[in-house]
């Protein structure tokens, strides 16, 4: 195995304007020069293997984006080394480009007004595959997904699905070494979803390819990533096997319930009752983030039954978000 | 990984036009009607430069078939940007909602393939009516038709172009920079239009911004008394090809700059 991508103690600051309310306060900053500077990413290092699939996460605004687009080449970093296949990406973002795919979610970089092959063999020219090469990616679709009746439909008529499926055979089509995937099933419907990530360890098994993988959807984190990487406000928080993360998240539950009533004076009412767990409440639902290493969620549903009048209750799987609001609080381990 | 030079972007760029057209053409309502609308829009201002020359024979010594052929010049040397450079009109949009993104991942010119994207047909039209206006009031002047006046008249058509296609570009760019770049495009439009008239008719604070701020002068004034007085051409006219050259360089290399500066919305 060898390393594709290197990041060695990279931040990227941005220079933003301190702005002020109201109107006048506009006015005043239109003469102003009062900056501070955000680090939207902070002293990040990581090594990734030829061949991987990290799970990139974090919530919105932790700098996610910004790390991409400098691994893509698109922003140089403040600070620190950032080497893609043996190249730093920003010097030479054309070159860069030859050896990675990239896919946003909602973004389609395919051409609109073409129908998916025409699109397929522009790339082809513009990547300078051969066509042997060529020919024998487009075999390998055919054996992984039904591509026949998209090759034919103009991009901007397909739906939101068949328009990410198409994008992200487009991303491997010149074998790159390196995919970039952003959000590739957000909005998407469960069976869709599930075909995009058959397809995508597929690709990834058939052609060794590194794929980095951001997300806020836990199946996809659960169905491709071995490793995961988390990051919130620049830092990185976590980087290991995800089994080492599941144990730690697959003991935490988010129980939630209605009772009748002030949903916030019961919520406190709860919290007194159950110290040990964290108890938060909105026009809906009162949420209890049951520690089941601790208590059962259902011997904690049993008590609070006796105590209130509960309505009606749902059971979550703890998401990506608190995942890392308890890493972020108390740190793995 | 082969070389990419002109022609490795020539065929590409021929490749995306067959494919622009192909789907295009399948729009039919929608070509006609454009088609119609660009065909009106010359018309009527054909008809109002007309209407102009009936109460005035001739403008500060330009006559009406002059005065023609400068109109004629400038519509013809207003095709190039107008098929081939018209994606920058969506540039702004493109940098607000952060579609621009897209285009930073491929393995070529950034600039090409932006402006790869689109390909303005409309733009046909108008230059078979400048042409039409051109080769009228050619006869009409009774210049010569030499070969060399055929050279001269192709190389300053390319020269204008240039100078079109620089101040759109630098125009379009600024939207790296500012919010709303709509305004400064829509300003080299208008002046644009100034363009069809000889500079002379202007005080000399606007021949000065003319030629030198916002040189719209060299867009048909200047190269075309290389054909129409060749016997008072000032030193400019003859220096516009090379100011074509330097302007559309500055503006490509500006434009480069802002799209660097350029770091996308979040998503």
């Amino acid at each position: 195995m060898s390393k594709i991508i290197e990041i060695r103690n990279v931040t990227k600051e941005f220079k933003v304007l301190n702005r002020r309310e109201g109107l006048k306060g506009s006015l005043k900053d239109l003469f102003s020069r009062d900056y501070k500077i955000v680090k939207a990413v902070n002293d990040i290092s990581m090594d990734i293997e030829q061949g991987e699939i990290v799970g990139y996460l974090g919530p919105n605004g932790a700098g996610k984006s910004t790390t991409i687009k400098m691994m893509t080449g698109v922003l140089e970093p403040t600070a620190g080394e950032i080497l893609v296949n043996g190249n730093a990406p920003y010097k030479n973002r054309s070159r860069n480009a030859q050896e990675i795919g990239v896919v946003f979610g909602q973004r389609s970089q395919l051409w609109w007004a073409l129908p998916l092959v025409e699109s397929f063999k522009l790339l082809k020219d513009i990547y300078q595959i051969d066509d042997k090469q060529y020919n024998s990616m487009l075999d390998l679709y055919r054996s992984l997904v039904d591509i026949e009746p998209l090759l034919h439909k103009p991009v901007r008529q397909m739906s939101l699905g068949q328009r990410t499926l198409s994008d992200i055979l487009a991303a491997f089509l010149h074998d790159p070494k390196i995919v970039f995937l952003d959000e590739p099933t957000i909005g998407l419907d469960v069976s869709m979803k599930a075909k995009i990530r058959t397809l995508i360890h597929a690709l990834n098994k058939e052609k060794n390819t590194t794929v980095i993988l951001t997300t806020h959807d836990m199946g996809d984190v659960d169905a491709l990533c071995r490793r995961i990487v988390i990051i919130d406000k620049g830092r990185m928080l976590y980087d290991n096997d995800i089994e080492h993360l599941k144990g730690f998240f697959g003991s935490y539950r988010t129980l939630k319930i209605r009772i009748d009533g002030d949903m916030k004076e019961k919520a406190e009412k709860i919290h007194s009752e159950l110290p040990q767990f964290s108890v938060d409440s909105d026009d809906e639902w009162i949420s209890v983030l049951v520690d089941e290493d601790k208590e059962k969620v259902i011997d904690v549903l049993a008590g609070l039954q006796k105590k209130h009048d509960i309505r009606d209750m749902q059971l979550e799987e703890i998401s990506t978000e608190e995942v890392i609001k308890k890493i972020y609080e108390e740190g793995v381990e | 990984m082969k070389r990419k030079g002109f022609g490795f972007y020539f065929r590409i760029y021929c490749k995306i036009l067959a494919q622009d057209l192909k789907s295009k053409m399948s729009y039919r309502a929608d070509f006609i009607i454009s088609t119609i609308g660009m065909i009106c829009t010359n018309i009527a201002g054909f008809i109002s430069f007309w209407i102009l020359f009936r109460s005035f024979p001739s403008i500060n010594g330009w006559s009406y078939h002059e005065m023609l052929f400068l109109y004629g010049f400038s519509l013809v040397s207003l095709t190039p940007v107008q098929c081939f450079f018209d994606n920058n009109w969506s540039l702004r949009i493109n940098v607000y909602n952060g579609d621009f993104i897209k285009y930073c991942f491929r393995p070529i010119n950034l600039f090409f393939y932006y402006q790869s994207e689109v390909f303005d047909i409309k733009g046909l039209g108008q230059l078979a009516f400048g042409l039409g206006t051109l080769i009228y009031s050619w006869t009409k002047i009774g210049l010569a038709l030499t070969p060399l006046m055929v050279l001269k008249m192709i190389l300053f058509l390319l020269t204008s172009s240039l100078i079109m296609i620089a101040l759109q570009n630098a125009a379009a760019a600024t939207c790296f920079w500012i919010q709303n770049s709509f305004y400064v495009l829509d300003l080299v439009l208008k002046f644009k239009d100034y363009a069809k008239y000889p500079i002379t008719i202007f005080s000399p604070v606007f021949r000065f911004i003319f030629t030198f701020i916002m040189p719209i002068a060299f867009i048909a004034y200047y190269p075309s008394l290389v054909i129409l007085r060749p016997d008072e051409v000032p030193v400019l006219s003859w220096l516009s090809p090379l100011i074509g050259c330097v302007f559309f360089w500055l503006s490509y290399k500006f434009w480069m700059f802002g799209a660097t500066k350029y770091s996308g919305t979040g998503s």
